[in-house]
């Protein structure tokens, strides 16, 4: 018999995976302490227990308190944050290579790091605030869009700042460019390897490819963009679809 | 209950004796404590102190299929937990010979 949770221990719990991955602990161990506190939580509810009778009054304390106990994975921190990091870079450096050779000035391979290293701290900074906190899903949405508005923010600034400032430009060239390609496109598929993952090779390739393709056809301008859009983003969902249901099989 | 450094301690000694005596899983062991009278805490502290615990090699944990809902994890006390579990009897036998003296010489003497 399968009994089920209340709705309050169900999000408890839910926060608490959330608050310890982004606390960077190792997934096993994550997923330890939540079937056990899960297994306590129904047993407790059966016999009437309210959750603050077993996590105290402060989520949140109690939360620090189990993750104080567990060690910091740093091979899947680093590993979540090469991910991005290589992805927004890969992204860009394909979309320019597609439209031509590459040519990046000095500030803005600068400001590519910086903002893709502000933004991965955010996220993870972010992350953990909200599972700790008791937001209700709407105000949850509006922190998160803030956040993903960040590097918009950034990006545009730095594009204006590019433009007026000057700062010694680096031409790669038809060579250069194709040399760069190549060591981003090892470096995906190693990247890929590693983690074990194919998220970035689907996420690379959908967010590229299709513009470039429809590029090429007689297609008007807006149907190209609508069309693109739809089949990147469309795709990406897909993606993330088919992988989560291949998960849960396992 | 506040978990100062303290009453952790006693906490942890009085999970080791309950473990030693019989194998037992999370919610269990806190109907135990429960049952001895730590009516006031909350029952999922004794997780964090049962991780400690487990990184130290005092007790170990087999997962066990229940007739009703996820797993369950029991705990079973290793040789160096019974080791602790000697050590926590001998320090509290001595704190507590020695506080009941002081508060039966002083305290009563003089009330």
């Amino acid at each position: 018999m399968q009994v089920e949770l209340s709705q309050k221990s169900k999000s408890f719990l839910e926060n608490l995976r959330v608050y310890l991955f982004s606390s960077g602990k190792k997934s096993d161990e994550i997923e330890e302490i939540i079937e056990e506190l899960e297994s306590h939580l129904i047993e407790a509810e059966q016999h009437g227990k309210p959750i603050e009778k077993i996590i105290g009054k402060s989520p949140k304390a109690y939360m620090e308190m189990v993750s104080n106990e567990m060690a910091i994975d740093f091979r899947t921190w680093f590993q979540y944050i090469v991910i991005i990091i290589f992805g927004a870079f890969s992204f860009s450096i394909f979309q320019d290579i597609l439209a031509g050779t590459l040519s990046y000035s000095i500030l803005e391979i600068i400001g590519h790091i910086a903002i893709t290293g502000i933004f991965t701290f955010l996220i993870f900074l972010v992350f953990k605030y909200i599972s700790s906190n008791d937001f209700s899903n709407m105000i949850q949405v509006v922190i998160l869009s803030l956040i993903g508005l960040v590097p918009v923010g950034l990006f545009f600034g730095l594009h204006f700042l590019n433009k007026s400032v000057e700062t010694p430009i680096i031409e790669f060239g038809q060579t250069g460019s194709l040399t760069i390609a190549a060591i981003t496109l090892l470096l995906i598929i190693g990247i890929s390897l590693w983690a074990k993952t194919g998220i970035l090779i689907a996420i690379v390739t959908l967010l590229t490819l299709p513009e470039y393709l429809l590029g090429k056809t007689t297609l008007i301008q807006e149907t190209q963009l609508i069309l693109s859009t739809i089949i990147s983003f469309g795709g990406i969902g897909l993606y993330l679809f088919i992988s989560s249901i291949l998960t849960k099989d396992r | 209950m506040s978990t100062t450094q303290m009453l952790k301690g006693i906490l942890n000694g009085c999970i080791l004796a309950i473990i030693k005596n019989k194998e037992v899983y999370g919610y269990e062991l806190a109907e135990k404590l429960e049952s001895y009278g730590f009516q006031s805490f909350s029952e999922g502290t004794i997780y964090p102190l049962l991780m400690r615990m487990q990184k130290e090699e005092l007790v170990t944990s087999t997962l066990k299929k229940s007739t009703a809902g996820p797993r369950r994890k029991y705990y079973s006390l290793t040789p160096k937990g019974e080791i602790e579990l000697k050590k926590f009897k001998k320090q509290w036998d001595y704190l507590q010979t020695n506080v009941n003296r002081v508060l039966t010489n002083e305290v009563e003497k003089h009330s």
